[in-house]
């Protein structure tokens, strides 16, 4: 039978999994719990680098009653709609934007559409059909309208910020809110002797801090879930071979660009990730097959402004905790998985984690078919975004040892049906739990060079002559659509340009 | 990788369909509707002796969105196929004796999600101030006070969550869609299918008739029933048996003479070795009695329905065979299998229908050229194999949830083993109070609720996401949307299943 209710949860770690899980429980749960405790220690840095998310913070934001505009001068942030992608299609930049290539005809996805015409000796680019790239490719943003129908309301956006002052942002209302913050150092975990569970968490200063609900947010360390209770870990680095990252920051240039750039290079990519005050900027690399001095010389020579400091290192394995809720504790954010950022899918992560604990929250029975369902989640949300990445990879035209051994290397069977898939007949194959919709995969498989071999039978059944009067229409409209909204830059400068 | 599409050349030029009945004419309608252009010339072969299997059957909801596609106005659909209302079905004895429970169609609830209303309702129980579930429902509640009204379009009232289906005759049905097909060019051939003929790919080249003609196509659809004279008699595609999970494997049929007003809902009667229906018809009822043949000779179960028939039997009685199951892959090189040729999930819940829609849905979106590569109907396959199994998993709750255990059928049912899926389910609902909704679900959560409510395997616990409310919040807000529910309800008018002409009439705005 059920147990008693929880009354105190205890997350390990600030950070902004951390942060984001007390800023979250305590509005979700804290009028049923006695108490929220945060356990960070002052001496540990987070790794907090300029980061950029997917649309979906925008609910977890709301769901926290933040104030997006606050939000967004609070964290030195900008507004992304998508991702530029250099160098990964030796023949031509591509952009994964958050919007669709315009309604089905008849049944008929847009970009079979698109093929159709294309076949037809059409040729426009399907980048032409969507309203995030046109906007992102001309430097402005606006936030979309809410009817739907229209152009303009078509899209979406993510945020480019700084994850330590977002951190710092969700610290000072959590503590509003009544999570207790505890400064001090693990050095031992506490178990329950009858059944393992975890009782408290000892610091270093002897206090013991216990509680009921774990939440392991301490990183790449794992302290909780992997350290004390083994969880294990999925190994995946057979699949995303890259194991390290060199991250710096630089001066900006001119306006920030609304959207995420990558830059493959020999042994890896380059993220610029454009905050309001300053550029992020990483390489990640596969330090089997290039030097770390290589590896930082590399970022720092396609800096676009003056590097502030000296790259600072990053080490990791692409993989996932087994389970990463185990008996009483739940990880989140780098202690339950990595995965490189290449699709900026890291907070998004942390979000749908705290999301499915809330939805399965246990009581002190802790009914083991509740984590039994939370990790059967997390591990397809896990899979799709890792097969996901895994496709910028294996499908990319660049030459080189990494980028040779990612064409030759067995794909997990999921992912192999899709490519199959879509080169046979243009269609998305679409899992369970995917974390991104037809119009991203369409994005990478067209943007990468995938091609179908035909594209849709049903588009040839769409008159031709009209079907070309409405995509010429639509391309139109879009065009007309980015133009009239505000630069980027200017937005920011209205709305919500960073006071520090 | 070319980038040049090659389809000019390597567009379906002729589509053959092997069967008639309901699923060979849903195909010919559909296919017939879809490819306007004449591009591709489309044949159905059936012969004259194999009327359809011409049981009165039940739809669900989707039925509709299925008419919609073909342009087919209710009311001519309705005449034709002598349709009446289905709002759900109704479960007598299932549980135990003299227990009763509503599956209406649609969602619970209006304005609020299915997790919050699902889990309120658990908690209300749980604290002893539970209420019928079904009057949480616009359907439900619509069934159970036996009222309907074909909603306006753009209904924003509570009605606009009314959700219904129809039952109908399948063999009337069948004559409808096939006029409807032929209006628009099908070719009809009538002769017997054979088999088939291969060529040296391992596709279909023609269909042989007994009387030696043959059928020549690009593709082939085989609606030849469980004899699935193509998919398995000349392809092998292998069928992967289900009955130790869906005992039952025979009906018979007999309408009979009107038993009165009656709801607008399938009537499920569990009996000794299985279940019996009645179905409302326009004039009168349809009957039938699916059974387990290991537990009942075909003459006890003759028998049985005839003794509990309501009226007088209008015909004779038919029996019906068949053996639940899938084949394992659907669609092989130039063939897909649709009906009973592609699987069977037995009569409870009328799945039989909605699948045959489903997989026209799925071929349109996969739509092959002469090239058919594996891919696509690799993907065919993938998604047909997860839709069968989720739904087959809902139909064998019922079964093994039933707490009956005076007969031999009820207690071979009670200690069946779960498939994996359906244990994964049915313990994460006991324990934790959550539906798990996989992909390519047929039955929504809504639908899943009420069989666990109906066989009252209930949760440990609630879901915790209504504890966000204060009590009293939550219980202002949730008696707020049921007085919704049973106002919109209660301006319906008072109807009886077949009562076409009531529905429409009412001048509700």
């Amino acid at each position: 039978m059920a147990g008693s209710a929880i009354r105190r949860i205890v997350i390990v770690g600030g950070g902004s999994a951390g942060w984001m899980a007390a800023a979250a429980l305590s509005v979700v749960v804290g009028r049923r719990v006695d108490e929220i405790v945060l356990v960070e220690s002052s001496d540990i840095g987070t790794i907090g680098v300029g980061e950029a998310t997917l649309p979906t913070l925008r609910n977890f934001n709301a769901m926290l009653g933040l104030d997006e505009i606050e939000f967004v001068r609070r964290t030195q942030g900008t507004f992304k709609l998508g991702i530029e992608f250099q160098g990964w299609n030796p023949r031509r930049t591509f952009f994964h934007g958050f919007s669709d290539f315009g309604p089905d005809v008849r049944g008929v996805s847009p970009h079979q559409l698109w093929l159709k015409m294309r076949a037809a000796g059409d040729e426009s680019s399907y980048a032409d059909y969507s309203i995030a790239t046109a906007a992102a490719a001309l430097g402005r943003f606006g936030p979309p309208l809410a009817d739907r129908s229209s152009v303009l309301g078509s899209y979406s956006y993510a945020f480019q910020f700084d994850a330590t002052a977002y951190a710092a942002y969700l610290r000072t209302l959590a503590e509003q809110r009544g999570v207790k913050r505890i400064d001090g150092r693990i050095v031992e975990v506490r178990l329950r002797p009858d059944d393992g569970f975890i009782d408290a968490v000892l610091l270093q200063d002897g206090r013991a801090v216990s509680g009921d609900l774990f939440i392991d947010c301490s990183g790449f360390a794992a302290l909780l879930i992997e350290r004390t209770l083994h969880a294990g870990f999925e190994d995946w680095s057979r699949w995303l071979p890259c194991d390290r990252a060199l991250a710096v920051a630089c001066a900006p240039t001119g306006e920030p660009a609304a959207f995420t750039r990558s830059t493959a290079h020999r042994a890896g990519w380059q993220w610029r990730i454009p905050l309001q005050q300053r550029t992020g900027n990483g390489h990640v690399f596969c330090s089997s097959r290039i030097s770390e001095d290589e590896a930082a010389a590399t970022l720092l020579a396609n800096l676009d402004g003056e590097a502030l400091g000296a790259p600072r290192l990053l080490r990791f394995t692409a993989g996932r905790r087994r389970e990463s809720w185990k008996r009483n504790c739940v990880a989140l954010g780098l202690a339950g998985g990595f995965l490189e950022p290449l699709e900026s899918t890291s907070i998004h992560l942390v979000e749908s984690g705290i999301g499915r604990l809330v939805e399965l929250f246990p009581d002190q029975g802790f009914e083991p078919k509740l984590a039994e369902e939370y990790n059967r989640l997390m591990a397809r949300s896990y899979e799709s975004i890792r097969d996901f990445i895994i496709l910028h990879y294996c499908a990319c035209g660049r030459e080189g040892e990494l980028w040779d051994y990612c064409r030759k290397m067995p794909l997990p069977d999921g992912l192999r049906h899709q490519i199959e898939l879509f080169e046979a007949s243009g269609v998305v194959a679409l899992y369970d739990s995917g974390a991104f919709a037809e119009p991203s995969w369409v994005s990478l498989f067209l943007g990468l060079g995938v091609f179908p071999r035909r594209h849709d039978p049903m588009a040839d059944l769409i008159e031709e002559a009209g079907l070309s009067r409405e995509l010429q229409r639509r391309a139109r409209i879009v065009s007309g659509a980015a133009q009239s909204l505000p630069k980027h830059g200017t937005f920011i400068d209205t709305h919500c340009r960073a006071t520090a | 990788m070319s980038e040049i599409a090659q389809n000019a050349t390597r567009r379906l030029r002729s589509i053959v369909i092997a069967g008639g009945g309901t699923p060979g004419w849903m195909a010919a309608a559909a296919l017939s509707r879809v490819i306007a252009d004449g591009s591709c010339a489309i044949t159905l072969v059936e012969s004259n002796a194999a009327h359809a299997v011409g049981v009165e059957g039940g739809s669900l909801p989707s039925l509709r969105a299925f008419h919609g596609l073909l342009g087919i106005e209710e009311r001519d659909f309705v005449s034709a196929a002598r349709a009446t209302i289905k709002l759900g079905v109704r479960f007598r004895d299932w549980r135990t004796i003299g227990d009763t429970f509503l599956h209406p169609f649609g969602s619970y609830g209006v304005d609020i999600n299915h997790d919050l209303i699902q889990a309120y309702w658990l908690k209300c129980r749980q604290e002893g101030r539970g209420s019928p579930l079904e009057e949480w429902s616009v359907t439900g509640l619509a069934a159970s006070l036996g009222r309907f009204g074909v909603p306006p379009p753009k209904d924003s009232s509570a009605l606009r969550h009314l959700s219904y289906a129809y039952h109908l005759d399948a063999t009337l049905y069948s004559r409808f869609l096939r006029a409807y097909a032929e209006q628009r060019g099908v070719r009809r051939i009538e002769g017997d299918v054979a088999g088939a003929t291969i060529d040296t790919r391992g596709r279909i080249e023609s269909l042989r008739l007994a009387d030696g003609r043959a059928i020549g196509g690009d593709f082939f659809v085989d609606c030849s029933g469980d004899d699935a004279l193509i998919i398995a008699g000349a392809l092998q595609s292998g069928y992967e048996d289900w009955s130790q999970w869906l005992p039952c494997d025979r009906a018979v049929t007999a309408p009979c003479a009107g038993a009165g007003h009656v709801a607008p809902v399938t009537l499920v009667t569990a009996c000794e070795a299985g279940w019996q229906w009645r179905i409302p018809l326009q004039h009168g009822a349809g009957n039938g009695y699916a059974y387990s043949s290991a537990h009942l000779s075909d003459g006890e179960a003759a028998a049985r329905l005839l003794e509990r028939l309501e009226g007088a039997p209008l015909a004779e009685l038919r029996l019906l065979r068949f053996r639940a199951g899938r084949r394992t892959q659907a669609w092989v090189g130039n063939c897909l299998a649709l009906g009973s040729a592609a699987g069977f999930l037995g009569l409870l819940e009328s799945t039989g229908m909605h699948l045959v829609q489903t997989g026209l849905g799925r071929l349109f979106g996969l739509f092959p050229d002469r090239d058919f590569d594996p891919a696509v109907s690799a993907e065919y396959n993938r998604l047909t194999a997860l839709e069968y199994q989720r739904a087959r998993d809902f139909l064998i709750l019922h079964y093994a949830g039933s707490e009956r255990d005076e007969a031999p059928f009820w207690r071979q049912c009670r200690g069946m083993e779960l498939p994996e899926t359906l244990a994964y389910k049915r313990d994460l609902f006991t324990r934790t109070g959550r539906i798990a909704a996989l992909e390519e679900e047929t039955f929504p959560p809504g639908s899943w609720l009420a069989i666990y409510a109906g066989l009252r395997l209930w949760p440990q616990r609630h879901e915790p996401v209504v504890d966000i409310f204060t009590p009293g919040a939550a219980a202002a807000r949730f008696e707020a949307m049921r007085q919704k529910i049973r106002a919109a309800v209660e301006t319906l008018p008072v109807v009886a299943s077949g009562d076409w002409e009531r529905y429409h009439s009412s001048s509700r705005e």
